[in-house]
């Protein structure tokens, strides 16, 4: 079994960004196209090593022979961990995206012992995430800052409709990360601030964490393949499919620190009383 | 005793299966046969996964643990259940109806798409996609627009049929989750639930066209997220064996049964029979009924 390494994080924190600049990196270099075709990467191995988001339902169908909308929360909970073990066994070190939490409800890890060859752990300002995540769901500014402090919280799902992935815990912004920080896998940390002003070396880096070939010159093009004009510019062409359907745009604004303008004092007050542990261990300056 | 029709398959057996039509036909003995009994463990599969194992004589052990253990024998021909709970609850249908049924398609040289099947202008029309692609909400606009539903989910073609594909009509009902029964403003009251657990409701559904009709086309799905991106577009080629190829209906599982060449055979017979259209539209039921309209201009054309 080589394991998986995952591009994991807390949602609107880089890692789409993160995974289009390795897949671009893999191919040399090569423009991101949204309109080519991903469907089904955990089982076409001409497509590369970086994949998908692991919440899909599809991938899990297909390694367990099952219609994953015929079973109920707790039995998918239950079998997720199942379904990540079997790609490994047979998997050339794939990357592939997560926002799920790395422990279960259940207190286990979603991600079994021996299918996780490293985690690349990407972490961004939590008053930044606060204010992409609200316009990704279209949430409030303070609907979306109680949604990261909600030990509950989870991204997708319901019982009354189908949605297109499976429900992920996210257990605060801070829990989400500390279970990711401490999980007992090989780990590489890099922060959205740091991909802002220095995106070469923050590939460079994660190439090398994950074994992906990267000279100077194809990072270079990487990193040009996937400046956020770029990336608005594809969305405005073909659109995105990871837009939620309550967004106008996935690729809003691509800014660190954006959320000074935006923000009030009572609701940074309260993002940094939810999360200033964790803030503080991260090295994010706390105003209070 | 059960003496109904699936897929054109004669089905009999002890476990009662209200869903589907009965019989009607000649009185050939039973194609399929179901029974109550012991399931037992497969001591060593040649394959498996955590659900589902293939022991060396071809036959399989499907288990979803709270509900049932399936075996089906090699040649598609029984299913022995050992229910977990109230062998007439529906959730033992459930996986009968899905990856149970898909493991006697490919034992029989039929071939199962995840697709939802309406009759338009006297042709089968599918459209496929991945859960939650839309498949039954699309079949769902054509009924309330007075069209026939053959197969909702699972549709099985028959790639061998001389000339041209043909679908087998399975039962007449939809699986709706309860946004799209709102939506739809169909009532939940007395219906039953796919599980007790969950909001997916089964409708039964009055214009159901019985007989196997000639399929003439597979729309695949792709959810567009602006109008301004939406399209209508016929495929050809590889790029129609592959959607074909992807439609198919527990296909990693099919892959194993039947091997890679068997399989592509079948996707390729059915693909050439018929057209692909890359069909990327916004899903929204306010777009449904325009969708409904271009999708049966299109077909009535062709």
């Amino acid at each position: 079994m080589s394991g998986i390494f995952w591009l994991a994080s807390y949602p609107k924190s880089g890692n789409t960004w993160l995974r289009l600049a390795l897949q671009s990196l893999e191919a040399g270099g090569a423009p991101v196209r949204f309109d080519e075709d991903k469907d089904n990467w955990w089982e076409r191995k001409d497509r590369g090593r970086v994949g998908g988001i692991v919440s899909s339902r599809p991938f899990f169908e297909s390694h367990l022979n099952v219609e994953s909308s015929d079973l109920t929360a707790e039995e998918i909970e239950e079998l997720r961990p199942q379904a990540i073990i079997a790609w490994a066994e047979g998997e050339n070190s794939p990357i592939i995206k997560t926002h799920d939490a790395f422990l279960s409800s259940r207190g286990t890890p979603l991600f079994p012992d021996g299918s996780t060859r490293g985690a690349v752990v990407i972490v961004r300002d939590p008053r930044d995430v606060a204010v992409s995540f609200a316009d990704h769901s279209g949430l409030s500014i303070d609907a979306a800052i109680d949604k990261m402090a909600d030990p509950g919280g989870m991204l997708a799902g319901g019982t009354k409709r189908l949605a297109n992935q499976f429900s992920q815990r996210l257990p605060t912004w801070s829990g989400h990360l500390a279970g990711w920080l401490e999980a007992p896998v090989p780990k590489l940390m890099v922060r959205y601030e740091e991909m802002k002003t220095d995106m070469a070396s923050v590939l460079a880096k994660v190439a090398a964490f994950v074994e992906i070939d990267a000279p100077a010159a194809a990072v270079a093009r990487a990193v040009a393949a996937t400046g956020f004009d770029k990336l608005q510019a594809e969305e405005d062409r073909i659109g995105f499919r990871e837009r939620a359907p309550n967004c106008r745009q996935f690729f809003r604004r691509g800014v660190a620190g954006g959320w000074r303008d935006t923000l009030t004092a009572e609701q940074v007050g309260r993002i940094e009383t939810d999360h200033g542990a964790m803030m503080r261990r991260l090295g994010y300056e706390v105003s209070a | 005793m059960t003496d109904a029709v699936l897929c054109g398959l004669r089905v009999a057996g002890d476990l009662s299966l209200p869903e589907l039509l009965p019989w009607t036909g000649d009185d050939r003995a039973p194609d399929l046969t179901i029974r109550l009994g012991e399931v037992p463990p497969i001591a060593e599969p040649v394959c498996g996964g955590p659900l589902l194992q293939v022991a060396a004589d071809g036959s399989c052990r499907f288990e979803v643990a709270a509900v049932a253990a399936y075996r089906v024998d090699a040649g598609g021909r029984e299913i022995t259940i050992a229910p977990a709970v109230d062998s007439d609850s529906p959730d033992v249908r459930v996986f009968l109806f899905g990856t149970v049924f898909a493991i006697v398609c490919f034992r029989r040289n039929l071939l199962p798409l995840h697709a939802s099947v309406v009759k338009i202008a006297g042709k089968a029309v599918a459209f496929s996609g991945a859960s939650g692609a839309g498949k039954s909400t699309l079949a769902a606009a054509f009924l309330k627009r007075g069209y026939a539903i053959l197969a909702d989910d699972v549709a099985v073609v028959d790639p061998a049929a001389p000339g041209r594909a043909l679908v087998w009509p399975a039962m007449p009902r939809l699986k709706l989750w309860r946004d799209m029964m709102d939506g739809f403003a169909f009532d939940t009251d007395g219906l039953e639930r796919a599980r007790v657990q969950l909001e997916k409701y089964h409708l039964p559904v009055e214009t159901f066209a019985p007989e196997p009709v000639p399929l003439a086309a597979v729309y695949h799905l792709v959810e567009a997220r602006e109008q301004r991106h939406e399209e209508m577009r016929l495929l050809s080629g590889v790029e129609a064996f592959l959607a074909l190829d992807r439609a198919v209906y527990r296909r990693q599982l099919g892959l194993r049964l039947v091997g890679k060449e068997e399989l592509f055979a079948r996707s390729r017979a059915a693909a050439s029979a018929v057209r692909s259209v890359r069909l990327s539209r916004l899903v929204s039921l306010a777009r449904a009924d325009a969708i409904v309209d271009q999708i049966a201009a299109r077909e009535t054309a062709a």
